[in-house]
């Protein structure tokens, strides 16, 4: 896929000892901020910012990394950013290095036994939830207009079938603006974990109010000819497949929107659509065209899957593996069982996973046992984590080889500008006297000129090399 | 261009980018199918060391 893809990760925190309360979010930052500096500052994995990036990011608050991404502190929770990525291969092995970056902190730092970094989006006591953000360049021309993104929300809609990674319980944010008589269902398991905090169809905000499609505009990038596509709504994901299917997917959805390709769907009350398919674990997972014609989740995606099979076969070796692994999983996930998809998709996993616990234990779904191991299927810790030992067993589909895994947190992805980027990150790193501003789109040493970097498929390394080869400092080592 | 200290570019293969599926092919056969009952054992051992309280300790910020 000739594109951009990138995630954002916020890591919730699951500090060891008596809980002490809202206190606990201090010894969070607390610890966020040892990490951070044990990566920077010890580990040098990366330089600091020195600047102040904006108005709740002040110098030394975070900084970029030799792989090209980005570590910082932001909202109460250690965020990651993966460097831009052309292959779903490099997306996928970019989002592990984040996890190694952070466990390999821990475990140096010895702090393996305070802390465990969890990769979700929840907690189950509060209505607090954090992101997993993706973002998708798209050209300006992208229609980026209400009737033009109904394809594009009945997609997002609906994939969650596929992307969610599954939650014991649920929230109810509107209950905690007005009480209302409930006549609802308990939710004892649902697909996805973001689904209940989605209240809008569309919204810039991305903290209050979150929406199925956040409308910032926010390119990072040429805005003449880009748009970066910001969504909110989806799960932190642990299963590689589940990642790669998921941006490989959506690029394929946003692909057929852009050349007007895509199938002429739309679903009614979107905002409500989305959380009865996350809590409907009978896989019926029922919404309605804009008609009023009822048809499965299921039933939209095979649409989507048939115009890329009609536009995109043969695009290349990422389409085709997303068309083929597409095809496969729907038809799995039509015969309504979670054990035929638990090897690849998270939420199907972790109910399998937790119902046998749950059988063998005999304890009801309401147990607060099955919230814990709800988190601890997303501890990033390969010697703490459930989701951790169904791969190295071999039950979960794996994408990455080992030798790749190993690669993520210090290489930068091929094909795209974090190559430049990752050259500047170490040449300043080679030379500490150095004053800097490093930007997604550009970087500036010893306030001399910009080196602006707006296109994000250039790889931007003969600039780079050539800007610090002019400055007054030892030679580079090229 | 030879390559920075310290730092480590993809090596050629990306020349061509990859796929997931050409890279597993490389690793080796994965499981297709699940198999819901091989390492139940380490799985279940581990899920019984949870705390089952840990859950009520694990309060987040809000995020984005």
């Amino acid at each position: 896929m000739k594109t951009i893809v990138g995630l954002e990760t916020e890591y919730g925190a699951l500090l060891s000892g008596p809980s002490q309360g809202m206190r606990e979010l201090f010894r969070q930052e607390e610890m966020f901020q040892k990490v951070r500096d044990h990566v920077f500052y010890e580990q040098r994995m990366g330089i600091i910012d020195q600047h102040q990036r904006a108005y709740d990011e002040p110098p030394g608050n975070g900084g970029f990394l030799l792989n090209g991404g980005r570590l910082y502190i932001d909202m109460g929770h250690v965020e990651y950013a993966t460097p831009e990525c052309h292959t779903l291969l490099d997306l996928v092995r970019a989002d592990r290095g984040g996890d190694q970056l952070l466990q390999d902190a821990v475990n140096e730092m010895g702090l393996g036994d305070e802390i465990s970094f969890i990769k979700n989006n929840i907690d189950h006591q509060t209505l607090a939830t954090f992101g997993s953000h993706e973002n998708y360049l798209v050209s300006r021309d992208f229609p980026f207009t209400e009737r033009g993104m109904d394809p594009l929300v009945a997609f997002l809609v609906t994939r969650q079938i596929f992307t969610g990674s599954g939650r014991v319980g649920a929230s109810y944010v509107n209950d905690s603006l007005i009480s209302l008589a409930s006549d609802r269902s308990p939710v004892t398991f649902q697909i996805s974990q973001r689904a209940d905090y989605i209240v809008n169809k569309f919204y810039q905000w991305v903290q209050m109010n979150r929406s199925i499609v956040n409308t910032r505009d926010e390119p990072l990038s040429d805005p003449v000819q880009y748009r970066r596509m910001h969504l909110l709504l989806g799960d932190s994901n642990m299963s590689e497949f589940a990642t790669a299917l998921k941006f490989g997917t959506t690029k394929i959805a946003m692909d057929l929107i852009e050349d007007g390709k895509a199938p002429r769907i739309g679903v009614l009350d979107p905002v409500r659509a989305c959380r009865s398919i996350s809590h409907d674990m009978s896989m019926e997972w029922k919404v309605q065209d804009l008609e009023g014609d009822v048809l499965s989740a299921v039933n939209v995606q095979e649409l989507f899957l048939e115009a890329a099979i009609r536009e995109f076969s043969g695009r290349d070796e990422d389409t085709d593996w997303v068309i083929q692994e597409w095809g496969t999983l729907l038809d799995d996930l039509s015969k309504k069982d979670p054990v035929l998809v638990s090897d690849r998709l998270d939420w199907a996993a972790k109910f399998v996973m937790i119902n046998q616990f749950r059988e063998a234990e005999k304890v009801s779904w309401t147990d607060p046992w099955l919230e814990s191991l709800d988190l601890e299927y997303h501890n990033i810790d390969p010697e703490k984590g459930l989701f951790r030992i169904l791969e190295e067993e071999g039950r979960h589909r794996r994408l990455l080889p080992q030798s790749l895994l190993e690669t993520g947190k210090n290489c930068p992805p091929s094909f795209t500008r974090a190559e430049g980027r990752s050259i500047a990150v170490n040449r300043i790193l080679e030379n500490p006297d150095l004053s800097y501003i490093i930007q997604w789109f550009g970087i500036q040493v010893n306030q001399g000129e910009i080196l602006y970097m707006l296109e994000p498929l250039k790889t931007y390394r003969k600039e780079v090399g050539a800007y610090f080869s002019d400055l007054s400092f030892p030679p580079a080592r090229f | 261009m030879e390559q920075p200290m310290g730092v480590e570019f993809s090596p050629d293969r990306q020349v061509v980018p990859g796929s997931p599926k050409k890279d597993v092919q490389k690793e080796g056969p994965v499981p297709k199918k699940p198999d819901v009952h091989k390492g139940t054992d380490r799985l279940m051992d581990r899920m019984k060391k949870v705390d089952p309280n840990q859950s009520e300790r694990y309060r987040q910020r809000t995020g984005e």
